[in-house]
């Protein structure tokens, strides 16, 4: 049914501009924008706001990276899990507290610390990898695996591993050890801090009168 | 930094290819050449503009003049000759004359920003909606997934109005909102799954293939799981995209307007495009996964769809196909509005949590083990049937390994066929 | 929680602010210019405050400047749902301050209006119920239906909404000829549209969920505000001024037979006919004044079938109209009927001129809203339109 020649050329523009690039800070810079603008905005509303756009064009950038399954991911929970975030954004701003959060000093500099080491750990990693610090020259042509995504997920996640695969005689499975234990591992994590959320959320309320 | 025109363009070789390529040999450029996929991609979204505006059009006229019947009445007769088939560009005109107002208790940013964000939300949907086979602006290989998780963006447009209005009804219909949109997700995404699990894929292009052939074949007829599975889906549908009686978050004779009680003009006819959008949107999907996508109830044009060019005559027909049961489930969508009365908010959540999910639940492990075990139902009546795994994902056709180890192990997860 | 458990301590969800929501007097289901202050607790309604007076049209005080007839006119936008039904209440007060005796066909003939005028209101009370509860349709086909009985009245007096037909001492005029086969052929069409109605709404499977068990009234607590109609019937309470009122009223339904819609026993006279009382339906709940409405239609119906036959066969004349300056007997009446929204009173003193020296009114709207604080209490905000709208009061006769 579907004929697919690889098109191993790269897209350029007439002008020599790699399409790919192009978008890639394109998007960049609007998570980078975004993200700052989530730090400096006061009203919680409009940070939430911010932060969803934020994270929309990070699931922007892994579809570009053909990462489509993490992308829509990216967009379902993180994107819909904001929305969380703004309704209680909404349900709080009526304490007057909230319609514009002030930032003390001292949060300044704990925000700071925290987000220098994150920064820090991730640049180390990220430079760390080898294949992106190779130098492609511009017009250089490569091909890509198979950008599919899903079905080897899925098929990881039952315990067939695609990508470290084990050749054998007998057949591909009964030998790999998926994601499925990881997996439940976060579930009976997120369960966890859900109760807790829902336990913090409560409020006590002495009723006056009766005495213990 | 690894790049590929595959990547970003996608690899079937759909219609946005063929287009790319007939630009680039027009402007005799090499035929993968950028600026024909830049100028396709530009055409597809326009013609998905399109269809969102025009099919508001229609919609409304069609919201006014099956109303009109249904109680009685004629409806628009005036506007555009005998039907009043213009009415809705009458409408508009008159939306667009309308003075624009904006409370001035509203966040002035929110309140600007909400209608678009929804009108974003839905037409992003239509990015990854195949019209005929390979006709969709982006096949996505996790198609189903990127529709329902883009579908459910919607919401921050509603709750952002709610909010931004500085209004307590309006507030009041994004709250509703909010609550409905968070709980019908769920069995929205258990609904869709179960014909996901039947076909084995997500891609949307992929499952309707699946379904080529006489209506048998259709994944309603799978079995006996999907005509309940499509019951809950359409519910939930309907519930998701916020249509009577789940229209809550507007509710006219509790909050007004709900959430667009202080838009007027054009933000406020922009919400209702997006509303009828999302309407499409959910529908189609209906078509895709339960009603055998773009192909009609015989296998007419079964014979020229492999032929290199007499297959566009077919995906033009596949594409009318696709578009009359869609106009179909958003009349019934219709009809169900001008006959019930609303839900309260429990109830409709009531509904959610302890009817639609339970069923889809259900459905899915039913459906699960009806064909793990291989039981007939009337699907497999269908003369010459093409086995339900033979139209795989390419990724396991191409692959040479994959090919030849993990998509047995797929195959064999499928079906006995 | 080092002490251990403190049964003070009580643990609530997560606490949220009260708001103070002004529903009307610009609102999509408040019946014309109702005001309600609704104190909300997210989608929980705490406390409602109706306010009235948006409507205020000074009726009675004009009453007191006019001659009996001439305020006709003024009674008709009372209660402007059932112009009818105004104007023969105002009629038989001033009739029984006067002493006045009408020939048997003019009482015949008001039976037949006065029961037509309560089709038409209930016809509007359903179809605006369904659109408080969000089908629009079941409106428009009351409206279609409403508009029949409307043709029918304007043959009759020329007017459709504000009559100032029947007037003391008879009507302004006859029937016209035909009228009566006219109306009988409506009356055929509209018995089979009722199950209808029945199917669309009574036995909705949404609108059963929305309305039983919603907005609960009980007998003593009607009894305690003055309730009075379908509100008061709706509660289990048997009584109708049809049967139970003043003597100068119930004789004009003398030789009548028909049956108070109220429940007894846990049945509604004649209820086979109809769709079962749900399971979930309380006694006083909305459905329940719903679904006396809707017999209320039907026995309607039965009594104007009633009088068609005894109207043709009656001897006499419809009656004369008082002259416009008729000089008043020195004294006082008050009367009050049985309107279709309950217990329409007039009272009227005269000082023996033509133009009564007071007027007033008792409308049964009233004193049926004053009922929704006590039932709208810790209702969520979308039950507060069902059980206004369950009420169905009309404020232009709370204003007046």
């Amino acid at each position: 049914m579907t004929d697919f020649t690889e098109l191993s050329a790269v897209a350029m523009l007439p002008l020599g501009i790699v399409w790919h690039t192009v978008f890639f800070w394109v998007f960049a810079a609007l998570t980078s924008g975004f993200a700052i603008a989530v730090v400096l905005e006061k009203n919680v509303v409009r940070m939430a706001l911010y932060l969803i756009a934020t994270l929309s064009a990070t699931a922007a950038l892994f579809m570009l990276a053909g990462a489509h399954f993490i992308g829509a991911m990216q967009i379902m929970i993180y994107v819909g899990g904001t929305l969380v975030l703004l309704i209680f954004g909404v349900m709080l701003t009526a304490q007057s507290a909230f319609v514009s959060m002030r930032t003390s000093g001292g949060e300044w500099v704990t925000g700071a610390i925290l987000g220098g080491v994150l920064f820090a750990m991730l640049a180390t990693n990220a430079i760390s990898v080898k294949a992106w610090r190779t130098y492609y020259k511009e017009g250089t042509q490569v091909s890509v695996d198979a950008v599919e995504t899903v079905a080897p997920i899925g098929l990881a996640l039952v315990g067939i591993r695609t990508d470290a695969r084990v050749e054998s005689p007998s057949g591909p499975a009964a030998i790999q050890s998926g994601y499925l234990l990881p997996f439940e591992i976060i579930s009976v994590h997120l369960l966890v801090v859900l109760i807790g959320a829902a336990y913090l959320a409560r409020t006590k309320v002495q009723l006056p009168g009766r005495s213990a | 930094m690894r790049l590929n025109v595959i990547l970003f363009f996608g690899k079937h070789p759909g219609a946005k290819r063929i287009v790319a390529e007939f630009i680039n040999s027009l402007l005799s450029l090499s035929s993968d050449h950028a600026l024909g996929y830049v100028v396709a991609s530009l055409i597809h979204c326009v013609l998905l503009l399109h269809v969102i505006a025009v099919g508001a059009l229609v919609f409304i006229w069609m919201e006014r003049k099956v109303s009109g019947r249904i109680q009685d009445r004629l409806g628009p007769t005036r506007v555009g000759g005998r039907f009043g088939w213009l009415q809705t560009l009458a409408d508009g005109l008159k939306l667009i004359t309308k003075e624009d107002l904006m409370p001035g208790a509203a966040d002035p940013l929110l309140f600007r920003l909400a209608p678009y964000l929804s009108f974003a939300a839905s037409f992003t949907a239509f990015l990854a909606l195949p019209f005929a086979d390979g006709w969709a602006a982006q096949v996505l290989n996790v198609g189903a997934f990127f529709v329902l998780a883009v579908l459910g963006l919607e919401v921050f447009g509603v709750i952002l109005a709610g909010y931004g209005s500085g209004s307590k009804w309006s507030l009041f219909g994004g709250m509703r909102e909010a609550a409905q949109v968070v709980s019908y997700e769920v069995p929205l995404g258990l609904c869709v799954l179960v014909p996901v699990t039947v076909c084995g894929t997500l891609n949307l292009v992929t499952i309707g293939n699946m379904q080529a052939g006489l209506f048998t074949n259709w994944l309603i007829f799978q079995n006996p799981f999907m005509p309940i599975v499509f019951l809950a889906f359409f519910t939930c549908a309907m519930a998701s995209v916020n249509r009577a009686p789940f229209d809550l978050a507007e509710a006219e004779s509790e909050l007004v307007a709900g959430f667009h009680t202080e838009y007027s003009g054009l933000r406020w006819s922009i919400f209702f495009m997006a509303e009828y959008g999302s309407m499409f949107v959910v529908s189609a999907l209906a078509a895709i996964l339960f009603f055998g996508a773009w192909h009609g109830p015989l296998p007419v044009f079964a014979s020229i769809s492999a032929s290199p060019y007499l297959m566009h005559i077919a995906n033009l027909a596949g594409c009318t196909n696709f578009i009359l049961k869609t106009v179909i489930g958003v009349t019934v969508m219709i009809w169900i509005r001008w006959t019930l009365p609303r839900l309260r908010i429990d109830q409709v959540i009531t509904m959610c949590w302890k009817y639609c999910v339970p069923i889809a639940a259900f459905c899915l492990v039913g459906t699960v083990a009806w064909e793990v075990t291989g039981l007939p139902w009337i699907g497999d009546m269908t003369p010459n049937r093409n086995p339900m795994g033979s139209v795989r994902e390419h990724w396991a056709q191409d692959d040479p390994v994959a090919s030849t180890s993990h998509s047995v192990v797929i195959a064999e997860g499928r079906r006995n066929d | 929680m080092a002490t251990g458990f403190d049964s003070r301590v009580v643990e609530y969800d997560v606490r949220t602010d009260e708001m103070l929501v002004n529903m009307g007097p610009q609102h999509p289901s408040t019946h014309g210019v109702l005001r309600l202050v609704l104190r909300t607790d997210g989608e929980i309604v705490s406390e409602v405050t109706p306010h009235i007076g948006y409507l205020h049209r000074c009726a009675e005080k004009i009453g007191e400047n006019l001659t009996p007839r001439q305020w006709i006119p003024y009674t008709d936008r009372m209660d402007y749902l059932a112009g009818m039904n105004m104007n023969l209440g105002w009629s038989l007060a001033v009739e029984k301050l006067m002493g006045l005796q009408l020939p048997d066909k003019a009482r015949h003939l008001r039976v037949i209006i006065a029961e037509l005028g309560r089709i038409a209101s209930h016809l509007v009370g359903m179809g605006a119920y369904g659109l408080d509860l969000g089908t629009f349709s079941p409106f428009l086909y009351a409206f279609r239906e409403r508009e029949k009985i409307l043709d029918l009245f304007e043959e009759v007096c020329g007017a459709r909404l504000t009559y100032s037909y029947i007037t003391p001492g008879g009507a302004t005029a006859d029937l016209p000829p035909g009228w009566i086969g006219r109306c009988e052929a409506f009356l055929n069409e509209l018995v089979p549209i009722i199950s209808d109605y029945h199917n669309l709404l009574t036995s909705n499977a949404i609108f059963i969920k929305r309305t039983c068990g919603i907005g609960v009234l009980s007998a003593e607590m009607a009894i305690d505000y003055g309730c009075s109609g379908p509100v008061l019937r709706g509660s289990g309470v048997d009584y109708d001024l049809r049967r139970d009122g003043e003597e100068r009223y119930t004789e004009m339904y003398d030789g009548y037979s028909f049956e108070v819609i109220a429940e007894r026993d846990g049945h509604y006279p004649k209820d086979h006919q109809y769709p079962k009382v749900p399971q979930d339906a309380v006694l006083g709940d909305c459905w329940h004044r719903f679904y006396v409405r809707m017999l209320e239609v039907m026995q309607a119906i039965d009594l104007l079938r009633q009088g068609f036959d005894r109207y043709s066969a009656a001897t006499g004349d419809w009656g004369t109209p008082i002259k416009l300056t008729q000089k008043l007997p020195k004294g006082e009446a008050y009367l009050e009927t049985e309107a279709p929204r309950g217990q329409m009173g007039f009272y009227l003193v005269s000082d023996g001129s033509s133009i009564p020296w007071r007027v007033r009114a008792r409308s049964s709207s009233f004193c049926n809203l004053s009922v929704t604080h006590e039932i709208c209490r810790g209702v969520p905000i979308a039950d507060v339109p069902a059980i206004v709208g369950s009420l169905d009061i009309v404020m232009g006769e709370i204003d007046r």
